[in-house]
């Protein structure tokens, strides 16, 4: 008999032989993915097909931001967009760095970048919520 | 055109930049036959014929992309917190066609990889079989091309 071929082993089966990290990075990876799925492709259609682009300006961000609905989806999205792309370039880092300490240092440039970038989103939710 | 104008196009270029080190990055480890020929567990769901290896490179060119655009977009959209003259001097150039012309791309990009995303996880969690999964994949590539092309035409309907 045979070994069953990849796509006919159960995810569990494959999970279960790979470092913990890899799995958590793995599964972060899908869960934000298919939470993106509905509030990217939401987002870029309030932007650009329910409101032209040339009308997204201040007051339209303001209107937005009054509402809680809004911002809990910019919140959400915001921190699953960043988690799902630093999840994806990791795996990128670690596909195409030869060198372990290049990338480590890429993979410390991905994360310092997501960082910043999250903290500067949630306070600009922030205060856009408290105006 | 004003300072921060010029500076969010300056921040454009660089993504576009980034974009094209990355995608030759990618495309000349391909041509080697290097790694990354796979998003499954441990690199086992291999993709399967020409079709499958392209959708993976595709899938990680557009997923980088994205990134570098949302690093972008994060701070242009901070700026309504600085002034929202200035934000709004930055959104004026998102309304001008080369602007739309990127949006559409981006629009393409989005729904390619959310698609090919949506069929990897189905592929991973309903043990899909090679054919079935090549068979989601042109149902992936078509709905991209039917939906980027009429929300495109939403996009750049303004401009004539």
């Amino acid at each position: 008999m045979s070994a069953p071929a990849a796509w006919e082993l159960p995810p569990r089966a494959v999970v279960e032989d790979e470092p913990s990290s890899r799995v958590f990075g793995y599964v972060a990876l899908r869960v934000t993915g298919l939470m993106l799925s509905v509030l990217v492709l939401g987002h870029f259609a309030v932007t650009h097909f329910v409101t032209d682009v040339a009308r997204d300006d201040s007051a339209f961000v303001s209107r937005r931001l009054s509402s809680t609905l809004w911002i809990a989806w910019d919140a959400t999205m915001l921190a699953a967009a960043l988690a799902h792309g630093a999840f994806g370039v990791r795996l990128a880092i670690a596909d195409y760095s030869t060198d372990a300490r290049v990338r480590r240092l890429w993979e410390r440039v991905v994360a310092g970048v997501v960082v910043v970038l999250f903290v500067v989103g949630v306070v600009v939710i922030a205060r856009a919520a408290n105006a | 055109m004003s300072t921060i104008q010029i500076a969010f196009l300056v921040g454009l270029l660089l993504v576009l930049g980034a974009v094209t080190v990355f995608s030759g990055a990618v495309l000349r480890s391909a041509a080697r036959g290097g790694r990354g020929a796979s998003l499954g567990f441990a690199g086992r769901r291999a993709e399967h014929g020409e079709l499958g290896r392209g959708a993976f490179l595709a899938h990680r060119v557009t997923g980088f992309a994205i990134f570098a655009f949302l690093c972008l977009h994060i701070l242009d959209v901070a700026l309504y917190s600085v002034s929202h003259r200035l934000y709004d001097g930055v959104q004026h150039v998102y309304g001008t066609a080369p602007l739309r012309l990127l949006e559409s791309g981006l629009l393409f990009a989005v729904l390619f990889h959310t698609g090919n995303g949506l069929r990897l996880l189905a592929v991973d969690g309903f043990r899909t079989s090679p054919g079935r999964s090549l068979q989601l994949l042109r149902i992936v590539i078509a709905s991209a091309v039917v939906l980027g092309a009429a929300g495109s035409a939403l996009i750049l309907a303004p401009l004539v």
